[in-house]
Order: structure tokens, then C-alpha cells, then sequence
């Protein structure tokens, strides 16, 4: 838009010339001299106000200045808009009428002058026929006075401005140093004022109080601002009314002088109406009313572009180029005016449609549209609109909205519309701008050399010939465009700038692909300069991360990398020569012709001075070598070792130069070693490229001091002491295409995960030193495993590139020493256990012992040749920790001897022994060996019992004075019990559970309790032999006790009980006889007492005297059947004793009697029965009855007696046993 | 330059790594020569392909974020209509699966010489977006087809870490590029179904 003349395009507002604030005169308005030399001088003789106010209101009004603001046509606050100049006091307005041509013979008749403008005017550029000057919008239009007081000033001013013939406006502002409200006391002189200059006060004078705030003077400002805005508009609605007049009279008005030189022809009606059109719209816009003037230029535009005007006009003419740039005008007005009222798609078609039809005449009647200068307009068309869009500064594309496009009007998105009509943002023009200047470049070298000849070298005809074949619009000659000799139009500069002004859209707008595509285009034309830092500072960091890269645009990487290459290569940036070389070297791109891809020769032709050292890698980089490193186990223990296989892979073009490598280093994570491959030449003459070659490879530990380790410093601070690498040499060539597979055994150092984390590479040639480090390849999914069959292997492993280092399997062994295949409670358990060291070295233990289980005993350690630790106690689990042992040397052992203490009730237990332990050789590897125990506890014994009543041979007697109670020495004899006594027999069964044969040293039967005031006394029926009884497995023993409880006092009769407690003394038969463990079992509680009458029936057997005499006599054995009646209540009882006769036995005594017994008395009853069977049990049919209750007691038997549910029965021996009889009956 | 109509000139297949899969470039008619001929070189069709890339990322960064208004259908139905246009010859359309590949089709406004049966207006006759929708679908079918075939191997890696792009393989089914050639050939305005 620059390339039109200046103020041709200008937004129009009206124009505010603000005089008498401030000194500051600024910049003459009037450029042209001739014109200032005539110019009217409107003058104040007052000086300028100078106050704060003064320069406050100056700034307001300054910033309603809208010439710098972008055109908004909406959302404007404020009603108004000026372009606002600020001068002194003295102001120039332009001649109002042309001045006569000086050689101009005196006047025959009164010449009507016309403005300076107009082709009417023999001194105008357009005279005689030409349609419209450019500096016509800028003349002057509305000079605004802000003046103080004296009102002979203002008539001075009003009336200089009057005689100027300029319908300019005049306004003035009063100042007064007052407040608002004391403005009344000047109403007189004002009013003076006002009626001796004709002012209205409404719109042309105006009184400003300047003793106010700030903001109240800006509200001020605005409202004087506003008004006077007012009457700019209707001082162009009636510039605009007049231009209509004149259009409306339809003739076409004589030129102050018919012209006499050249043509004769004047400007056509058709012509003048194009001017008075152009003019009223310009008039509209300056009333801010687009549609008004849109409505204008196009009736202007094509009045213009119509039959009569340009049609008529030849293309030789100059004129012909003039209407075209008034064509061009009045089109970007209208544009701007269809942009202004938002229409967007409209100017895209308004665009479109000028740009076809100008090109439709170019094509006619002009020089054609192939040649440079269409393009150069074309280029400049899209320019414009690309400046148009961005002073209109749309929201919609804004670079935050994020979006492309505009989308188009309401009415027309129902159309089908182009593409290209939704308007985009400015960018995407700016680029159609460079494609078309990249055309108009193509057409300038295509101009043949005679043409481009300065024109006093070239002919006549050719330069005739010129004229018609070059369109010269606003575009220089051919030899100028592109001259024979000498620089022309810089093409390249021109489509760099537009590129770079379209690349800042793009990137605005985050579209960072088409910005590097655009950077790419900028590149060549830097190319063509020569400008290559420029193309480096460009480019270089877009390609370090292009996203086409790691997107795979190989296309695109590789256009990119050339052109960078070229500018490196002339700048001589050796690192990025050598680092684009190197991704050249991929077969992905295609195959540059006579290009040696040989990565040595990078530097060649360049001045190599120092080899630089070059360090690239994958992440800003692809290349042809993709490097595998893959374990192939996913697991191995440390100490061993794991094969490996590190393969290279080349992609690099067929006929490349093999790469020759210094070094393969693979750096790695975890309990690795870094391993490094050194070249070694042992390939001489052979060069066999196979496709696939495998290498198995040994590696050796090579310890490095740290100094020459690392040639960069940040390792060998972290590891200052030497460091073991592994390293291994061969051939290290890689043929293009090759797969180079090292296969080798890593050892494995430490527990945990390892990985080779990168592979680094490194040559050298004479001219510089590369190392290229890269990942393991991730790209690739699935790794393999090479092998020399043809079979591959492919991994399904997530990720075959780690390895899980196990721990290093311990080599000492713990073995328990005698463990038992059964342990009991009660009984202290000893273990024995040997740690054998079957490690190379000595080894350094300690041991942690850990009980686990519930009711886990404390323990002893005792560790042979040292200390004895007890455990803790207290805690659930029970731990000692750190058992120091000795050093167990190789291949001996060391033992410990665990004892636990006797356990209480069967239970599972849990013994851990751990050993920790370091080898001597090696100290800093802990191996951790671990044994496990399970311990069962088990009871060795259990038991049954019974209760049996039996008779007591006491009887306490209340009559007994012993029995008597002195209260007064009670305290000292309480020992004595005198109460109640019985006599019971506790049977106990007994049962081993061991697994083996236990001896039982002894057995007792302890009351361990009583409850309500009783004494027990128990006692073994009979002895336990001496030296124990043996007790095979699941064998029962009964054995029976004795027991006397008694009462502490007679009085007291309620019932009691007792609990009892059975302990069994034993020990295993394997045990030595010091050994005693005691099982405690507990009996459940007994009555011991009861308070309840009670039948008990005593047998015994008379000693037959006849009974050695004559076994065949009659029977002559007796039994006597005791029936004993206890009443430990307190009442007087009376019991009715009935037997019946039996066929079994003749009985003599009572056959029915009644027994009374007193309370605390006992009373018995002897029948004498005479079986009269033999070995049989007999059954006494007796029944003891309760007299009062009516209730029948239950006879209890005693020794040598049992019972069912029908009564007692008693046992008759067999006739030959006699004595023996009394035995068999206590057995059973 | 009255009677030409539009036709695609350019139908790229985008991986979901932005990795370009496949891309088929159409002549177009050139109304100073009358040949067909291609407008841009291959480069440049890449360029533009992978310029579609910033659209297709901004588009996709506004719909996710809730404000966007109606972005929902398009998000569903994948289609994105015009992207933009790159000059007033050509503009791109995209549409992208719900697996993140994308298809574009670079349509030129004037590339082909419309027949005289055929309804081809003035030279200014536009295009509605949903016109380019029976190309996505047959696509979209192509793609489908090429991917049940189970000895193609889509060779994208599984992953999707940035830079993934680079190792994935394009596609070189000749029946896919038949159908691409044919696709292209025989769309133009007002094709229902392709």
C-alpha cells in the first residue's frame, strides 16, 4: 500500500487544527512549495495559553487523535473522530484557486480560477484531461481554533478564513480560570463575545471553565469534541450536497484555458462523473458513513472501468496508467469500506473480481498479463489487502482467537462459496504476495538482454518495442527491473520481506510447520543474496527440531538439511556440516547426484584448522546407524554373566563409504559395567560386506584411572578413584546396509535392574572427531536376538533391553543339626546349627535368629567359640539380631546351638535363622543365606478322670468337744479343719501321644484350688515303680488317687468343690535320668463336698472258714451289704428302708425298716446276703424312701460295687477264687 | 478460465504420529498451456500436507477445551471441514479418524476443465464443506480395507512417544493407491457417493 501515493489511501476524518494551546508549531502542512508560496496565513496575534490546564486539555484533544488507530468501524466509545494537528498561532491554508500559468498573456476575459486540483486548471498535473490528483483527499478541511478572548481576534481569524474561500469551520473554546459555577459572572462578556462574531454557542463557541478535575475536564474536552464533530459532518454533508450539484448538471465544465499543446481532448462528462462520485465518497467516508460511500466508489469504479472512460483511453497513454491507479484506489477504498462494515467475504469477492477485471483489460488493450509487471501488481494487490486486513485488525483474527479465517457474512453463508473468499488472516496473503513476486522474478530473467540494455544503448525499435511489450505500472522499465550490467530490483529482498512478513502471521498463530515452510522460502532468496549467517540464525534452530524429522517428512528433512548445508558450508560451520552429513547419510532420503557421501569428506573445501570435536546424538538428529543393545535373558544372577548382543544397523546409501569407527561405547544403568569396543585393523584386503556379520567378542576388565577416563571432566568429578571398564577390540567397520552384531557376556555385577541406557560412537577423520551417542533403538518394537542360523529370534519380552540382576546366591549353607522329628511341651528344646562355608573365600557372618508363633518361648544362642545371647523377652516375635560369629573360613564351619525354654501349651513355632554375611575377598557385596524351621509342639500326654464317692471312716460328731470352736484363739488354730469330711477316689486315665516311648518318673494329683472353705488331701493309691514306668505310645494307664475333703468348720454344710491339677514327671527314654519335664494337666472342677443326704453301699466279704474245709459244702461265703445314710443337712430325716427277696441270694436283716437320722449324723444298715450263685453280679433289690418327701434316694455304690440305672449290684465271686474275689471286683 | 471446475489435486493419509502414510498428487489443468499438469512439486505438496498438521493441532487443542462451542459434532463425526485455503486456487480439507489418522484432500478450485453436459458455472462457483465428505468416507473405506488385510502391518509403533514418527513405514499396498488415484479422479463437486 506504500507504493500508492501518500494520502491517497489515508483514512478520512476530519481534520482538527487546535492553535493557541502550547507553543509547539508543528511540521508545516502544505509539502508543496507552489502552494505554500500562495497559501492564505490565518493568524492570531494572541499569544498561546501556556497554563497546566492548558496543556491538560492539549493532551486530551491529542489523544482523540485517530490517525495512528487502526480503522475500527464498530464498538467505538466515542462519537468522533479527527485527525488532529496542533500548531502555534499561525496556521497556512492552501490556495483556493490555481494560479495562471506565468507566460499567460494578460487576461482577454475574468477567468474563472478553479481549485489547484482540478483538471480544469491550466497548472494541475491533470490538466487537461486528467481524471483525479492524489493529493486532492489531503487538503485542510476544517481548521478549529481554540482562542481566549478578544472577540476583534476572532473576527480577525473568522474573517481570514472567510476570505480564504475555504468553507472550513471555525470553533472557539474560551478558557476561563474560573470554577463552573462562577462562569455566570462572564455570561455578559461572553454574550458580547458571541453577538459581536457571530458565533453559535452550540456549535462554534464554547466557554471551558479549566478550574476542574482532570476527568471532569475530559468530559469537557469530549463534549466540545463532539459538537464540533457535528459540524464537521455537516460541513461535509455539504461538500458532499455541492458534489452532487455539480454531478446533476450533467455538463462537463470548461477548463480555465482550452489546452493548446498536444491533444485537444478534455476530460468526457463520464470522466467528471467518476470525479464527482470519487469525490462524494470520499466526503462520505469522512462522515464515517461507509455504506454511502461504498455505494460511491463503485458507481465510480465502474463508470471508470466502463466503455467511456478507460476503454477510450490507449494503453500507450499515461493516462492509461493512471486511471488504472485511480481504479486500484477506488477499489482498496471500497475495500476497506466493505471490510470497515465487516463484510469480509464481499472484499474477498471485491478483491477477486478486481483483480479479474484488471487483468481482463491488461489482457486487451494493455501489455498482456505474462510479463513481470503484471505479477508485480498482482503481488502488490495482494499486499494491499494483507494491509487492509490488518489495520481493520478483525477479532475474529486476532492471533489469541486461534482461528484461520473469518467466517463469512450471515447472508452469504448459505452460498457456495470459494475457499479462498472466508477471509484469512494476513499472512496467507502476504504469501500469495512472494509466490507472485517469485513469478514476476521468473518473468524479469526472462526479459532477453536487449531489453534490458540502458536505453541510450538500445535502439530505436527496440525501444518502441518495449513500450508495448512491458506493462510499466507502477514497476520500472526492463532494463531497470533487471538490467544488463548492475544491480536492479533486489527480487530476492522484495519476496524476503513478504515471506518474513508472512511468517510472523503464521507464527503468531502457532501454525509452526507453514512458518518453517516459509522459513525454507526465505532461505533461497537468502541463498540468492548470499546472506548465509542470516540463513544459519534462521534456520539452523529450526532444524535442530523440526518436528518433520521425528515425524518422518523425509521430503521435507531433506530439502531443509540442503539448504542448510550450503549456508554452513559457506559460512563454514564445520559441526553443522558435519552433523547434517551425517543424517544425510540415510537412505530414506533420496540420493543427491555426485554427491560422495562419505562422511570423512565432509569437511572437504573447507579450512580445517584446529579438528573440531563434534558431539551429536539422537534426540536432535536421526541417522543411518540405529543401534540394539538386548540381553538375552531377562534375568541373571550377579556374579555371572549374561550374553549380549549389541547390533549396529546402517542404513546408509549402497554406494556410501563404509563408516570406520574409533569406538563403540555403551553406557549403562545399574550393576553394569561400561563396555567399550575398540577399532582394531584386522581386515586388510578382504573387504566382505556381507549383510549380516556377527562378531563374538570377549571382554576384558580394564581398570582406568579416572584422570584419562572421561575426556569430559563431569564424570571424573563424580568418581575420582579409577574405574573398571570392559573392553573389548576388533574391527569396527560398518559397510552401507550392514547389520554389525557384537555378541559378548556381560558380567553382572550388583543386584537390581540394568540397562544400557546409550550407545555412543565415535570416528575420526583427519579433519574432525564425531561422536554420535543414540538411545538403544525404541522406534523399533520387537528386538532379535542374531544368530549365525537363519533362524531370528524375536523377544517377547516388554523390554529385552534391561536385565534383572538377581542377587548372588548364597554359598553357605545352614543345617540343622538333630532336629527331632517331634517336640513336646514342657520340655526345653535344643537346637544344633552348622553353617557351612562352601564360598571360595572366608567369610564374615552374623546371624539373626528369629522365633515366630504364638507363645514363643525365650531362647539361648549359643555360638561355638563365643558369646551366648539370650532373647528378648516380652515381644510376639522374638529376634536377635547380628549374632556376630567368627570368620568361617572356606570350607569349614561354625555352629550354633539354639535352646528354648519349655514351651506351654502345644503350638506351631517358626524359626528363621539368617546369615548375613560378606566374603572376605569382596567386602562390599552382603549375600544374604536364610533357613527356615517349623517347629510343632505337641502335648505329650492326656487324660480322663472320674470322681468316685467313697465312705470315710470319719464321722465329725457334734458332740466331740475338740469340734468346738474357741472363738478366742480362733486365729492361731483355724489350721485345724473340723467340718464335714468325705472320701472320694479320683481314677485318672492317662494316655501318651508322643511318638516314641517316654518314661514316667512320676505322677501326683495336686489340688491346686478349693472353693468354700475345704482342705484336700490327696495321695497315690499305690507307688509308681522306682525307676519309672515306660510309656509305649498310645498306651492308657488309670491310676487312682485318694481324696479326703473337709470341711473347716461344722457349721458350715453348703457344698464345695475343688480343682485339681494332675502333673506327669517324664522324660523321653532317650533322655538322660537328670532330665525331668513335668505336664501339668488340670482336671475339671469336682464337688468334693456335697450337702445333700446321700445312700452309700459298702460291700465285704466274710472270710469263709469252710471254705479250704470242704469246697463241695454248701456256700458258705457271706457278704454284707452296709447301706449307709449321711444327712449333712440340718434336718431330722427319716428314711424308709424296703428289700425285696431274691432268687439270686437268701439275705437276713430288715426287710423293711424305717431309719431316722439326725442332722450331722450318719447312720448304716448291715444286710448279710448269701448268694446263691456264684461269679455273677447279684442284684439287692433295696429301696431307700425318704419318709416326708416320698422320694426314692439313689443308692451310691462304693469300692468293689457298680451300678446301673435298676440299682446296685454287687459282685459274687466264683466258688474256686474265694479271696481272690475281692481283687477282681477292685479291677473292674 | 470460466469453465473450469474444482478437483482434488492432492490426497495425503497423516499417520496419528503426524508420520505422512501416503500421498497421491492429481494434475491439474493449467488454463495458459491447456495440460494438466501437477500446480506444486511433490516437496510442496509435503510442505502443505504437513502445514495442515498446525490446523489439525489447534483445532483439536480448541475443541477439548469445553468452551468451544459446536465443536462436539465435529469432534464426533471427525470431519473438519476447510482448514484453510492457501491461495485463491487451493485450499485443504481434513478429516481424521477417530484413531487419530487424518486425511487431507487439497482441492483446487480451478483444476479441471469443467465438460460442457456437466453444470459448471462461472468460474467463481465455490464449494460447500460437507461436498468433500463422500472423499473422506471412501477414504476412510480405502483405509479401512487396507488395515483388515492381515498381512499389512501398520507399522506405527506402539507407544505414540513423540518421534515415533520416524521409524513408521509408509503405506505400499498398490490396491490402496489405485483406490487413492481412483478417489481423487472421480470426485468433483456434487459426488454423493464415490
Amino acid at each position: 500500500m506504500e507504493a500508492y501515493p501518500p494520502g491517497s489511501l489515508d483514512h478520512n476524518v476530519p481534520f482538527l487544527v487546535v492553535s493557541g494551546l502550547g507553543t509547539n508549531t508543528a511540521k508545516p502542512l502544505l509539502a508543496d512549495p507552489e502552494l505554500r508560496e500562495r497559501g492564505i496565513l490565518v493568524r492570531s496575534e494572541l499569544s498561546a495559553v501556556d497554563t497546566r490546564e492548558a496543556k491538560i486539555i492539549l493532551r486530551l484533544i491529542q489523544e482523540a487523535d485517530a490517525t495512528s488507530l487502526p480503522w475500527e468501524p464498530r464498538d467505538n466509545p466515542k462519537r468522533y473522530k479527527f485527525k488532529i494537528n496542533t500548531i502555534g498561532r499561525e496556521f497556512l491554508l492552501p490556495p483556493r484557486r490555481a494560479r495562471l500559468p506565468d507566460d499567460l498573456d494578460a487576461p482577454s476575459s475574468a477567468f474563472v480560477l478553479h481549485s489547484p486540483f482540478s483538471p480544469l486548471s491550466p497548472g494541475s498535473t491533470l490538466y487537461p484531461d486528467g481524471l483525479i490528483d492524489t493529493r486532492l483527499t489531503s487538503d485542510p478541511t476544517l481548521a478549529t481554533l481554540h482562542d481566549n478572548e478578544l472577540k476583534t481576534d476572532i473576527i480577525a481569524i473568522k474573517n481570514a478564513i472567510g476570505q480564504s474561500g475555504y468553507k472550513s469551520r471555525l470553533a472557539v473554546v474560551i478558557l476561563s480560570d474560573q470554577s463552573p459555577s462562577s462562569v455566570s459572572q462572564f455570561q455578559e462578556r461572553l454574550e458580547n463575545i458571541r453577538r459581536s462574531t457571530g458565533l453559535d454557542p452550540k456549535a462554534s463557541l464554547f466557554v471551558l471553565p479549566t478550574r476542574r478535575t482532570e476527568a471532569e475536564l475530559e468530559t469537557a474536552v469530549d463534549n466540545v469534541l463532539t459538537a464540533i464533530f457535528d459540524q464537521a459532518i455537516e460541513y461535509y454533508r455539504d461538500l458532499g450536497r455541492h458534489t452532487r450539484k455539480k454531478r446533476a448538471r450533467g455538463v462537463a465544465p470548461r477548463p480555465t484555458i482550452p489546452p493548446t499543446s498536444g491533444t485537444s481532448h478534455i476530460l468526457s462528462l463520464q470522466g467528471w462523473n467518476v470525479r464527482y462520485d470519487f469525490k462524494a465518497a470520499v466526503f462520505a467516508e469522512f462522515r464515517q458513513e461507509f455504506d454511502v460511500a461504498l455505494r460511491s466508489y463503485e458507481q465510480a469504479y465502474d463508470t471508470l472501468l466502463g466503455t467511456d472512460v478507460l476503454e477510450t483511453i490507449p494503453a500507450w497513454n499515461p493516462r492509461f496508467n493512471d486511471a488504472r491507479l485511480l481504479a486500484d484506489i477506488i477499489a482498496i477504498r471500497a475495500l476497506k469500506c466493505l471490510l470497515l462494515s465487516g463484510q469480509s467475504t464481499a472484499a474477498v469477492r471485491r478483491w477477486q473480481l478486481h483483480n479479474d477485471r484488471i487483468c481482463d483489460i491488461v489482457d486487451r488493450k494493455g501489455h498482456g498479463t505474462h510479463n513481470y509487471g503484471w505479477k508485480a501488481w498482482q503481488a502488490r494487490w495482494c499486499a494491499v489487502m494483507a494491509n487492509l486486513i490488518e489495520k481493520i485488525n478483525f477479532p475474529e483474527l486476532e492471533p489469541s482467537s486461534l482461528s484461520l479465517f473469518r467466517p463469512p457474512e450471515k447472508n452469504l453463508s448459505a452460498e457456495r462459496l470459494q475457499p479462498w473468499e472466508l477471509l484469512h488472516h494476513s499472512g496467507y496473503w502476504y504469501r500469495a504476495a512472494a509466490r507472485h513476486l517469485l513469478d514476476r522474478r521468473k518473468l524479469a530473467h526472462s526479459i532477453p538482454e536487449e531489453d534490458r540494455k540502458p536505453p541510450e544503448e538500445s535502439t530505436q525499435a527496440a525501444m518502441s518495442r518495449k513500450t508495448y511489450a512491458y506493462d510499466t505500472y507502477m514497476c520500472p522499465e526492463p532494463n531497470e527491473e533487471y538490467p544488463l550490467e548492475g544491480p536492479g530490483i533486489n527480487h530476492a529482498q522484495l519476496i524476503f520481506d513478504h515471506l518474513t512478513l508472512a511468517r510472523t502471521e503464521f507464527q503468531k498463530r502457532r501454525q509452526k510447520r507453514a512458518s518453517i515452510e516459509l522459513a525454507l522460502d526465505s532461505c533461497r532468496e537468502l541463498e540468492n543474496m548470499g546472506k548465509w549467517q542470516q540463513i544459519l540464525e534462521l534456520l539452523a534452530p529450526l532444524w535442530r527440531d523440526m518436528s518433520f524429522r521425528s515425524e518422518g517428512w523425509w521430503d521435507i528433512t531433506e530439502e531443509v538439511s540442503w539448504v542448510l548445508r550450503n549456508a554452513a558450508f559457506e559460512a563454514g560451520q564445520k559441526e553443522l556440516i558435519v552433523a547434517i552429513d551425517w543424517e544425510l547419510m540415510n537412505k530414506v532420503f533420496s540420493r543427491r547426484l555426485g554427491w560422495h557421501y562419505d562422511i570423512s569428506k565432509a569437511l572437504d573445501g573447507i579450512n580445517v584448522v584446529q579438528p573440531p570435536v563434534i558431539n551429536l546424538d539422537d534426540e536432535h538428529l536421526t541417522s543411518f546407524i540405529r543401534a540394539d543393545f538386548v540381553f538375552k535373558h531377562e534375568e541373571g544372577k550377579a556374579g555371572q554373566t549374561c550374553p549380549a548382543q549389541l547390533s549396529l544397523i546402517s542404513n546408509a546409501f549402497p554406494d556410501a563409504a563404509p563408516i570406520r569407527l574409533k569406538s563403540l561405547i555403551v553406557h549403562v544403568e545399574g550393576g553394569l559395567r561400561e563396555i567399550h569396543l575398540k577399532h582394531e585393523k584386522t581386515r586388510h584386503q578382504k573387504q566382505i560386506n556381507t549383510t549380516l556379520e556377527l562378531a563374538k567378542v570377549t571382554l576384558k576388565e580394564v581398570e582406568i584411572s579416572g584422570d584419562d577416563a572421561i575426556s569430559d571432566g563431569s564424570e571424573s568429578d563424580l568418581q575420582p578413584d579409577s574405574l573398571i571398564i570392559l573392553e573389548g577390540t576388533l574391527d569396527l567397520t560398518v559397510f552401507p546396509g550392514q547389520t554389525r552384531v557384537f555378541e559378548f557376556n556381560v558380567p553382572l555385577r550388583e543386584s537390581g535392574d540394568a540397562k544400557a541406557t546409550s550407545v555412543q560412537l565415535s570416528l575420526e577423520s583427519g579433519a574432525f572427531s564425531l561422536t554420535y551417542s543414540m538411545q538403544p533403538d525404541q522406534t523399533v518394537s520387537s528386538s532379535q536376538w542374531y544368530s549365525n542360523s537363519s533362524s531370528r529370534r524375536k523377544f517377547i519380552r516388554p523390554d529385552p533391553r534391561s536385565v534383572r540382576i538377581l542377587p548372588r546366591p548364597p554359598k553357605i549353607e545352614v543345617k540343622a543339626l538333630r532336629i527331632l522329628e517331634q517336640y513336646y511341651t514342657n520340655e526345653a528344646i535344643e537346637l544344633g546349627l552348622s553353617i557351612m562355608n562352601k564360598e571360595d573365600s572366608d567369610a564374615t557372618a552374623k546371624l539373626d535368629i528369629t522365633l515366630r508363633g504364638g507363645g514363643a518361648p525365650s531362647y539361648q544362642v549359643q555360638v561355638a567359640g563365643g558369646g551366648k545371647h539370650s532373647s528378648p523377652s516380652g515381644s510376639d516375635e522374638r529376634s536377635l539380631r547380628g549374632i556376630h560369629m567368627n570368620t568361617i573360613n572356606a570350607s569349614e564351619s561354625g555352629e550354633v546351638l539354639i535352646t528354648l525354654d519349655p514351651i506351654e501349651g502345644p503350638t506351631i513355632i517358626d524359626l528363621s535363622a539368617k546369615v548375613s554375611y560378606y566374603l572376605v575377598s569382596d567386602p562390599s557385596t552382603p549375600i544374604i543365606q536364610e533357613a527356615l524351621y517349623h517347629l510343632n509342639i505337641v502335648s505329650p500326654f492326656e487324660a480322663s478322670y472320674d470322681l468316685l464317692p467313697r465312705i470315710h471312716s470319719e464321722w465329725p460328731s457334734l458332740f466331740n468337744t475338740e469340734n468346738i470352736q474357741n472363738p478366742s484363739d480362733g486365729d492361731t488354730t483355724i489350721t485345724q479343719s473340723r467340718g464335714l469330711a468325705q472320701r472320694w477316689a479320683v481314677v485318672t486315665r492317662y494316655a501318651s501321644f508322643a511318638h516314641e516311648e517316654v518314661v514316667i518318673s512320676d505322677i501326683e494329683l495336686e489340688p491346686i484350688a478349693t472353693q468354700g472353705n475345704v482342705t484336700c488331701i490327696t495321695s497315690k493309691a499305690e507307688a509308681l515303680p522306682a525307676d519309672g514306668q515306660i510309656l509305649s505310645p498310645k498306651m492308657i494307664e488309670e491310676k487312682y488317687f485318694d481324696l479326703v475333703s473337709q470341711k473347716s468348720s461344722l457349721d458350715d454344710r453348703s457344698p464345695a468343690t475343688a480343682d485339681l491339677a494332675f502333673i506327669i514327671k517324664w522324660r523321653r527314654i532317650s533322655a538322660p535320668d537328670t532330665v525331668v519335664n513335668i505336664t501339668t494337666l488340670l482336671l475339671p472342677r469336682f464337688y468334693v463336698i456335697v450337702s445333700e443326704p446321700r445312700v452309700l453301699a459298702t460291700v465285704s466279704y466274710s472270710s469263709s472258714p469252710s471254705s479250704s474245709t470242704s469246697p463241695t459244702t454248701s456256700p458258705s461265703q457271706l457278704l454284707f451289704l452296709d447301706i449307709t445314710i449321711e444327712n449333712p443337712s440340718s434336718h431330722f430325716l427319716t428314711f424308709g428302708l424296703t428289700m425285696e427277696p431274691s432268687d439270686e441270694f437268701a439275705f437276713s436283716g430288715a426287710k423293711a425298716t424305717t431309719v431316722n437320722v439326725l442332722p450331722m449324723a450318719r447312720r448304716s444298715i448291715t444286710y448279710r446276703l448269701l448268694p446263691l450263685v456264684r461269679g455273677t453280679w447279684v442284684r439287692p433289690t433295696l429301696v431307700v424312701r425318704d419318709k416326708y418327701f416320698q422320694k426314692v434316694l439313689k443308692i451310691i455304690p462304693t469300692e468293689g460295687m457298680k451300678s446301673d440305672k435298676d440299682g446296685v449290684l454287687l459282685w459274687v465271686p466264683p466258688e474256686d477264687e474265694g479271696d481272690d474275689g475281692n481283687e477282681a471286683v477292685v479291677r473292674s | 478460465m470460466a469453465n473450469t471446475i474444482p478437483s482434488i489435486v492432492c490426497l495425503g493419509i497423516i499417520g496419528r504420529n503426524n508420520n505422512p502414510l501416503h500421498i497421491t498428487i492429481f494434475p491439474s489443468y493449467d488454463t495458459t498451456t491447456q495440460t494438466y499438469a501437477p500446480v506444486r512439486t511433490p516437496l510442496q505438496f509435503s510442505l502443505l500436507l504437513s502445514g495442515t498438521l498446525d490446523i489439525f493441532e489447534a483445532r483439536s487443542r480448541h475443541l477439548a477445551n469445553p468452551g468451544g462451542a459446536g465443536g462436539g459434532s465435529m469432534l464426533l463425526s471427525g470431519d473438519f471441514g476447510l482448514l484453510h485455503a492457501i491461495d485463491d486456487r487451493l485450499a485443504a480439507y481434513g478429516f481424521e479418524t477417530n484413531t487419530g489418522v487424518k486425511f487431507v484432500a487439497v482441492v483446487d478450485m480451478r483444476g479441471r476443465l469443467a465438460k460442457n453436459n456437466t453444470a459448471a458455472g462461472r468460474g467463481g462457483v465455490g464449494l460447500r464443506d460437507n461436498e468433500l465428505k463422500p472423499v473422506f468416507r471412501a477414504v476412510q473405506t480405502a483405509y479401512v480395507r487396507l488395515l483388515q488385510n492381515p498381512f499389512y502391518e501398520p507399522g506405527e509403533p506402539v507407544g505414540g512417544k513423540p518421534g515415533a514418527g520416524a521409524g513408521a513405514k509408509r503405506i505400499t499396498s498398490r490396491k490402496f493407491r489405485d483406490e487413492m488415484r481412483r478417489i481423487g479422479e472421480a470426485w468433483a463437486p456434487g459426488i454423493t457417493a464415490l
